[in-house]
């Protein structure tokens, strides 16, 4: 008996229509993702509000503080104590008079008026109101003046 | 002339696809693990230039529109005061507040609301989300399509805190 000796047939995949989808599934990531330094704490739960539009105009420069409590897996504070986190440091509201002076004094280095440089607050929704008041005091005493709240964007 | 392709079979050119699919997959995983979703944030821009305590002499041609933020033990909110009418609380506590400026400015872009300000008065202990809301319904409000801020009054200042540790003499 003869057998029939066929060649090797190779099973080629038609790759055409997963190189499609595969590319766009990097455009969609290459679109979606910003990478944008945003100087957020995932620790602070901002308050929400439907006015809360993103600014038109970004200023070149601006003092990002963070202000919130320490809170656990599930989100709950465990420290009554409002932090403001600052470059990996963690320092009680009242206290952050010397980091303000010392950020003024970078700015006039830079020959920057630290009137001209916004101070955006994002400040936790559950922080007692004076005391971001007397955070402002803190940072009007070193020559800032204009200040941002910020908030998430609620969506009806 | 005679082409010398007409007896061969046409070539077909198979381009190389494993290494363009490695490299597409590896493009892949980095922008899917760099991706981080942030939800968007906007502004509410308050200034706050350094002043002297001392009442300046020129009386400014409007008054000031005076918002007192009362705060319950916990740090909810209590009532909200504009002037002295009183709002009360509740959910639409805020809405009315808006109502109020709108009455007091009698139409938005009003030339008149370049120099009105308000001031808010809050509790040391009140949360900051209320105050934040009550800035907010004196900036303005959305117009019916949801898109565009209609805008009552710009500029807002704060009151030092009522109560707190920090009332020392």
């Amino acid at each position: 008996m003869r057998i029939k000796s066929n060649k090797a047939v190779v099973a080629e995949i038609d790759m055409t229509p997963m190189i499609d989808i595969v590319f766009q599934l990097i455009a969609f990531f290459m679109v979606i993702t910003n990478f944008e330094q945003i100087q957020a704490d995932e620790r602070v739960k901002l308050p929400s509000d439907s006015l809360a539009k993103p600014p038109e105009t970004k200023a070149a420069d601006e003092l990002v503080l963070n202000i919130g409590f320490d809170r656990n897996q599930q989100g709950e504070i465990t420290d009554p104590q409002a932090y403001v986190f600052y470059t990996g440091e963690k320092i009680p509201v009242l206290k952050f008079g010397p980091k303000f002076e010392q950020e003024a004094r970078i700015y006039k280095q830079k020959n920057q008026d630290p009137n001209d440089v916004p101070v955006i607050l994002r400040s936790d929704a559950l922080v007692d109101t004076g005391l971001i008041q007397d955070l402002i005091k803190l940072a009007q005493e070193n020559g800032f003046t204009k200040f941002a709240f910020k908030a998430t964007q609620k969506t009806q | 002339m005679k082409l010398r392709s007409s007896g061969r079979e046409a070539e077909k050119i198979e381009p190389q696809m494993a290494p363009m699919i490695d490299v597409v997959f590896q493009l892949l995983i980095f922008f899917m693990l760099t991706l981080n979703i942030v939800e968007p944030e906007g502004d509410f821009n308050v200034n706050m230039p350094i002043t002297d305590d001392s009442p300046s002499d020129d009386m400014p041609q409007f008054p000031d529109i005076k918002v007192r933020l009362v705060a319950n033990e916990d740090g909810s909110l209590n009532t909200i005061r504009l002037g002295q009418v009183n709002l009360g609380n509740g959910p639409n506590v805020f809405a009315g507040l808006n109502n109020e400026i709108l009455k007091i400015i009698g139409r938005p872009g009003n030339p008149i609301t370049k120099d009105m300000e308000v001031e808010i008065e809050a509790d040391y202990n009140l949360h900051f989300e209320y105050t934040l809301k009550a800035v907010s319904a004196c900036t303005g409000r959305l117009d019916s399509s949801g898109k565009h801020i209609i805008r009552y009054i710009e500029k807002i200042k704060f009151a030092p805190p009522v109560g707190g540790p920090s009332t020392e003499g």
